[in-house]
């Protein structure tokens, strides 16, 4: 399969008076057309600051972005402002998190997308605003040509998010990342976003990378998984196989931790124990050491001294892991998987 | 205070900015005469820079000092005015101006008449009439609407419950008709007492100036003028804030006045420019020293700060005079705490008047006083009491603290509204004092200074004042600050700050009152002078020194008692 | 919205009524009596008391100040002493609805002097509003947008000098070399449109308009560069970035749009605090304002004046307030009237 999207090596780092945070420190992936790459991981693992590299939003910051990112053939860190700027929201389009504070309270739903199309369609306004009925009515804004003329605060947290994702699919985009979008709304909403943005992919063919720190909308949208934390991936491979057969002991905590979709979850969540490390001065050896339950089941102190290689795991090639543990298969089978949400132990049984 | 002076701003502005290069002591080749007259000619525009706003331009309703020196040679004549002249007798010595003579007197000065001369008209071309004489005098009682004026004639004038012409019943005004009364064109004043300074009195103030009734509007003539004088006030309003312009009067006949004695009136015109900022009256003198074009004809109410003095050098010299002010400055002792007369002698035995001059600004700005009569009222001796060295003799002083068997340090708190040349000057006596066995506070007050020290329990032992006479009569002067009657309330001392009371002094003042000559006046107050120096009633301070500029193109600059040490309007001119 | 402004309005007036009240209780809270003030010196008691009948001041504080409000209702006569209005036509003076009162000192209706010194005062706001907004908008933009360069160090150091020295400061520096030693500018003396033309109205402004102007200047190079700013990491801003937004339509456009909203409020009631005279200003420049007018009413405990023109400042920013309000519902769409 041919990527459309390859990032390789990329690294994102803001030097600071005390020193250099390195957000993401030598990511690669890869995404073909169509497909869902879901990016998991805590707040701070670097997942919404590499997304952003590769809209080049770090471009005129003191951000220091090195690697390559290749989007259909061409490396886009490469590109000048301008031509990065013209693929901003026209090859590339992002969904974010928060779709009232990502919309601006003072214009108007309408006059924001049709901001989006115009600045990369030399199109009349009118005809701008055709499309934006058009758009909206596809991602089921009732009425569509009436309520273009709405302020943000008049919609609904669900509607926000379906006018977010208008805007982000109004010019035909290859690839779109979307970033948490669903954190922000409640469950059923969740669901029918969710839904949307895959109707959305299979009529547009179009990439999704999608951010979440919530393996359940992993498992429900993604092709592939890559797990970050600290900046880096720690655990990438195919949706199925990671969940089925995850061998890295934090993915296990994602896992733990993950709301049951269908059913209530009281007293099921179990949280990774600690916090994320600090980006500015990280855990020696394997970044995850400090957290992790399972490292003395690593023989000597390898976990502490030695940052774990990204190798494939022992079921195929394409799924890769850094962990030093030497049988985590058993591991999983046998300290986690009973402690875990039955539609998860479903997929993984 | 007297007669008003406009407070120069205490803290310059250049002193804030720090812009002096230096502080300028000691005199140099200036003197206090006024230059030669040189040949004036008449014509041209006179500009008047002036940095406050009057109070008004309604001649019963005017106090200023220069104001009534200035409108009397320009738009209101009186009765009787003080001539042009640079000697001080001659200067303060009335003399006919609207009436043919000074005045005839009889009933031991409680009866005095004036007659008008032919031909003095209003800018309007109607005739001044005696009429015209006893309304202007009748307005002064209209107290809710005549405000503001000096009001001397209210206490004189055989009267009784006369509320002014506006609101009298007939009866009422029948009654005050008899007192001021007019026969043809002589008008007679009848007082209720002897007024022997009457004639001074009315030449410098406008207490009985006329007015004519069809022109009054009561308070609505606040800033009417109608004039009687050389110019008129073009439009007839003066406007607070910016002046206004003075055109000859074409009804005035010099025929019918003494130019060379009261108002030569060279100039043409005359272009009033007020600025009533904080800052003006130091700006106006900036420009004078450049002599900017603007300000070349050019003279200014307003004067030199001792922060310019720096700059008073070279040509600018030539066009500066340097003057003493009819204002002078003394403390008062506190006589309900400082009951004993040695003590308030030793104060004023150790007080280093030399070097209070000093951080006043020096010779520029001041003059050591002998006596709380400023040099230009008549009959003004220096007082035995404060004569001789000003320098300060703690030593002196000492010993008679010791003689007075009272315990040292003697401590003493000392009032004077603050500023900081006030504060600088103020540290000069506490020294003197100190090394003389007191303990000094320094007790700088703010705006309501004179209100807080009228009080009879303030519990300061020495407040500073100043006083400016309201004619140059020491009954203007003793009386008003000393005698107990007038001032004494329940809740104030009045204006005799130090609550002093003596009998002596008293039967002194009512013989000087009851005097039918001013020469006998005069004796008898210069004798109260001395009972009060006896008592250490006050100890002088200094006579405030007056530093003028004028433009280059300005002549027959000078300045006599007559104005006030204010530039003499009447003698200026301009050349082209 | 209607009934939401007449709401507002007629809280207003009730704060300007309580207004009125508090300035008639401090005045008459303080130790010096009018009457003797105006009187003077040689005034027996009596005719102490004929002047305070005179000027309304015989009458206890309530009545004189139903007084004053009924002259502000229906009008009113002046000298406040009935008898010597009937005994003495001539010197009365009608002050005709919305009288604001009558001033003894100035022997004008207090209506006659605000219209007098309020073109003054509002000239200098106007030129000063003007001067401060583009200024200070214009190098807070430049500040933050060049955020950490010399170009915004230099800026904000400047407002730092700008703040430190006290209006009083300036406008004499101003006077003394400008006008006086180097003679660039001429002496400012305030001149009217009608007087002088558009161009010497103008020019006679610059000076005390740029002093007035100077210190508001200062305070909105810092706002308006901290307002964009914190406008530039909203997450709007992100999103406009992320539909490929020209760099500059991000700025102008949706930043400081929301930047700039906040202004609107400062600039109001700025605006109208100045309406009601620049006290310094206008004092050292001699400018025959509202601030000046207040100067010589205070020194002179002239009360009438006092009030009135405590009332029209307090109406200009109870006005100000309400039109801010207002303009925030057509600013920004969430702000709803009620």
């Amino acid at each position: 399969m041919e990527a459309f999207l390859t990032v390789d090596d990329l690294k994102v780092h803001f030097p600071t008076v005390d020193g250099v945070v390195k957000a993401t420190d030598g990511l690669s992936f890869g995404l073909a057309r169509g497909k869902t790459l879901g990016i998991v991981g805590e707040s701070g693992s670097g997942k919404s600051v590499s997304s952003s590299a590769i809209l080049g939003l770090h471009r005129g910051t003191n951000a220091v972005v090195s690697g390559e990112i290749r989007l259909d053939g061409n490396n886009l860190l490469a590109l000048s402002d301008e031509e990065m700027r013209m693929r901003r929201g026209k090859e590339v389009a992002m969904i974010f998190q928060d779709p009232l504070s990502s919309l601006h309270p003072y214009f108007t739903i309408g006059n924001q997308i049709a901001e989006a199309y115009l600045v990369h369609h030399k199109v009349s306004k009118s005809a701008a605003r055709t499309r934006v009925v058009e758009m909206l009515d596809r991602v089921g804004i009732p009425q569509a040509d009436r309520r273009l003329n709405d302020y943000p605060h008049q919609f609904s947290g669900g509607m926000r998010q379906r006018a977010m994702i208008a805007m982000a699919l109004i010019n035909d985009p290859s690839l779109v990342i979307a970033d948490e979008p669903t954190t922000a709304l409640d469950v059923t909403v969740q669901a029918q976003i969710l839904d949307l943005l895959q109707d959305l992919q299979r009529d547009f063919n179009t990439a999704i990378i999608l951010i979440t720190h919530d393996l359940g909308v992993v498992a429900e949208m993604a092709d592939d998984v890559l797990v970050m934390y600290a900046g880096r991936a720690v655990e990438y491979g195919p949706c199925k196989e990671i969940l089925t057969h995850p061998e890295m002991p934090y993915t296990w905590g994602l896992l733990s931790s993950a709301p049951d979709l269908t059913a209530s979850t009281s007293g099921r969540l179990l949280p990774i124990p600690g916090t994320p490390p600090s980006l500015l001065n990280p855990p020696s050896g394997c970044p995850f050491h400090p957290r992790c339950t399972h490292r003395d089941k690593v023989p000597g102190d390898l976990c502490r001294t030695t940052l774990p290689e990204l190798l494939p795991g022992h079921h195929r090639e394409d799924h890769t892991k850094r962990c030093h543990l030497a049988d985590p298969d058993t591991v999983f089978r046998t300290e986690i998987l009973p402690n875990l949400a039955p539609e998860l132990v479903e997929e993984s049984s | 205070m007297g007669i008003k002076l406009r407070r120069s701003v205490a803290a310059s502005a250049a002193a804030v900015l720090g812009l002096s290069l230096m502080a300028a002591c000691g005199g140099d080749g200036t003197t206090d005469e006024g230059p030669e007259s040189e040949t004036s000619t008449a014509g041209g525009t006179l500009k008047v820079l002036q940095h406050f706003p009057y109070e008004a331009s309604d001649p019963q309703r005017i106090y200023y000092g220069v104001q009534l020196a200035w409108y009397r040679r320009l738009i209101y004549r009186g009765l009787l005015a003080f001539p042009m002249s640079e000697d001080p007798e001659e200067a303060t010595t009335p003399v006919p101006d609207l009436a043919t003579d000074t005045g005839t007197s009889s009933e031991e000065g409680r009866v005095w008449s004036f007659t008008l001369k032919d031909g003095v008209k209003w800018e309007d071309g109607t005739d001044i009439t005696c009429e015209d004489v006893q309304y202007g005098t009748s307005r002064v009682f209209a107290n809710d609407l005549i405000t503001g004026g000096p009001n001397y004639t209210l206490s004189y004038i055989d009267v009784e419950d006369y509320p002014g012409p506006y609101k009298a019943t007939p009866a009422q005004q029948q009654a005050f008709e008899e007192a001021v009364s007019c026969d043809g064109k002589t008008i007679t004043f009848r007082f209720n007492k002897p007024w022997a300074d009457f004639p001074q009195a009315i030449a410098g103030m406008m207490m009985t100036d006329p007015y004519k009734e069809s022109f009054d509007e009561g308070a609505k003539s606040q800033w009417k003028v109608l004039s009687n004088g050389p110019y008129k006030v073009e439009g007839g309003v003066w406007e607070k804030n910016k002046g206004a312009t003075l055109v000859r009067n074409p009804e005035y006949d010099p025929a019918t006045d003494d130019p060379e004695t009261l108002r030569l009136a060279l100039p043409d015109q005359i272009d009033y420019q007020i600025d009533p900022s904080e800052t003006s009256g130091e700006l106006f003198n900036d420009r004078l020293i450049t002599d900017a074009p603007d300000v070349q004809n050019a003279i200014t109410t307003a004067r030199v700060v001792p922060s310019q003095f720096a700059q008073l050098e070279g040509p600018v010299l030539d066009r500066y005079l340097n003057v003493e002010s009819p204002y002078t400055q003394y403390l008062t002792p506190n006589f309900n705490r400082l009951k004993d007369v040695k003590v308030r002698q030793a104060l004023a035995v150790a007080l280093d008047l030399d070097g209070y001059v000093k951080a006043l600004g020096g010779d520029k700005a001041a003059a050591p006083a002998e006596s709380i009569v400023n040099p230009s009222v008549s009959g003004y001796q220096p007082n035995p009491a404060f004569d001789g060295d000003n320098s300060g003799d703690p030593e002196a002083a000492k010993a008679l603290l010791e003689e007075a068997g009272v315990e040292m340090p003697y401590p003493i708190k000392l009032a004077y509204p603050a500023s900081p040349t006030a504060d600088k000057a103020m540290a000069v006596i506490k020294e003197g004092w100190d090394a003389a066995g007191f303990d000094v506070t320094l007790e700088g007050q703010g705006d309501t200074y004179y209100d807080v020290i009228s009080r009879p329990d303030d519990d300061f032992d020495v407040s500073w004042a100043g006083w400016g006479a309201d004619w140059p009569s020491m009954m203007t002067v003793l009386p008003p600050l000393f005698d107990s009657r007038p001032n004494f309330s329940p809740t104030t001392c009045g204006q005799d700050y130090g609550c002093y009371e003596s009998d002596e002094f008293e039967s002194l003042v009512d013989q000087a009152a009851n005097s039918a000559t001013v020469e006998e006046q005069t004796s008898f107050l210069q004798e109260a002078d001395v009972v009060l120096g006896e008592e250490v009633a006050y100890i002088p301070l200094d006579t405030s020194k007056f530093n003028w500029l004028w433009g280059s193109k300005i002549t027959g600059f000078t300045t006599t008692a007559a104005s006030s040490s204010y530039p003499e309007i009447g003698l200026i001119g301009v050349t082209e | 919205m209607w009934a939401y402004i007449v709401r507002r309005c007629a809280v207003g007036l009730a704060l300007l009524l309580a207004l009125t009240l508090v300035t008639f209780a401090l005045f008459f809270a303080s130790p010096v009596d009018p009457a003797r003030f105006a009187c003077g010196k040689n005034c027996s008691e009596q005719q102490r008391d004929q002047a305070r009948k005179a000027l309304g001041y015989d009458k206890p504080v309530y009545e004189q100040w139903g007084n004053f409000v009924k002259g502000v209702v229906v009008g009113r006569d002046f000298p406040a002493d009935p008898e010597l209005r009937a005994a003495a036509p001539e010197v009365v003076t009608h002050c005709e609805a919305p009288c604001l009162g009558y001033s003894h000192l100035n022997a004008r209706t207090v209506n006659e002097l605000v219209k007098d010194a309020a073109p003054v005062s509002i000239s200098l706001a106007v030129v000063a509003l003007v001067m401060w907004l583009i200024g200070g908008v214009l190098f807070g933009i430049l500040a933050a947008v060049t955020k950490g360069s010399f170009m915004d160090r230099g800026i904000v150091g400047l407002t730092l000098v700008a703040y430190a020295f006290p209006t009083f400061f300036i406008a004499v520096f101003f006077l003394k070399y400008l006008a006086v030693k180097w003679q660039v500018m001429p002496y400012p003396a305030y001149t009217s449109i009608e007087e002088g033309g558009i161009a010497a109205w103008m020019l006679n402004l610059l000076m005390p308009s740029f002093t007035l102007a100077l210190v508001f200047m200062a305070g909105y190079v810092r706002m308006t560069r901290a307002f964009v700013l914190e406008s530039m990491t909203e997450d709007y801003i992100r999103t406009a970035r992320a539909k490929g937004l020209q760099g500059r339509k991000v700025l102008f456009k949706h930043g400081l749009r929301a930047a700039l909203t906040p202004l609107v409020t400062m600039v109001g009631l700025d605006f109208a605090a100045l309406l009601a005279g620049a006290i310094i200003t206008e004092s050292v420049f001699a400018y025959p304002g509202l601030g000046l007018l207040t100067v010589q009413a205070s020194a002179a405990y002239d009360l009438p004046t006092i009030i009135g023109v405590v009332i029209l400042a307090g109406s200009f920013v109870i006005l100000a307030n309400i039109i801010v309000d207002i303009s925030y519902a057509f600013i920004d769409p969430r702000v709803r009237l009620g």
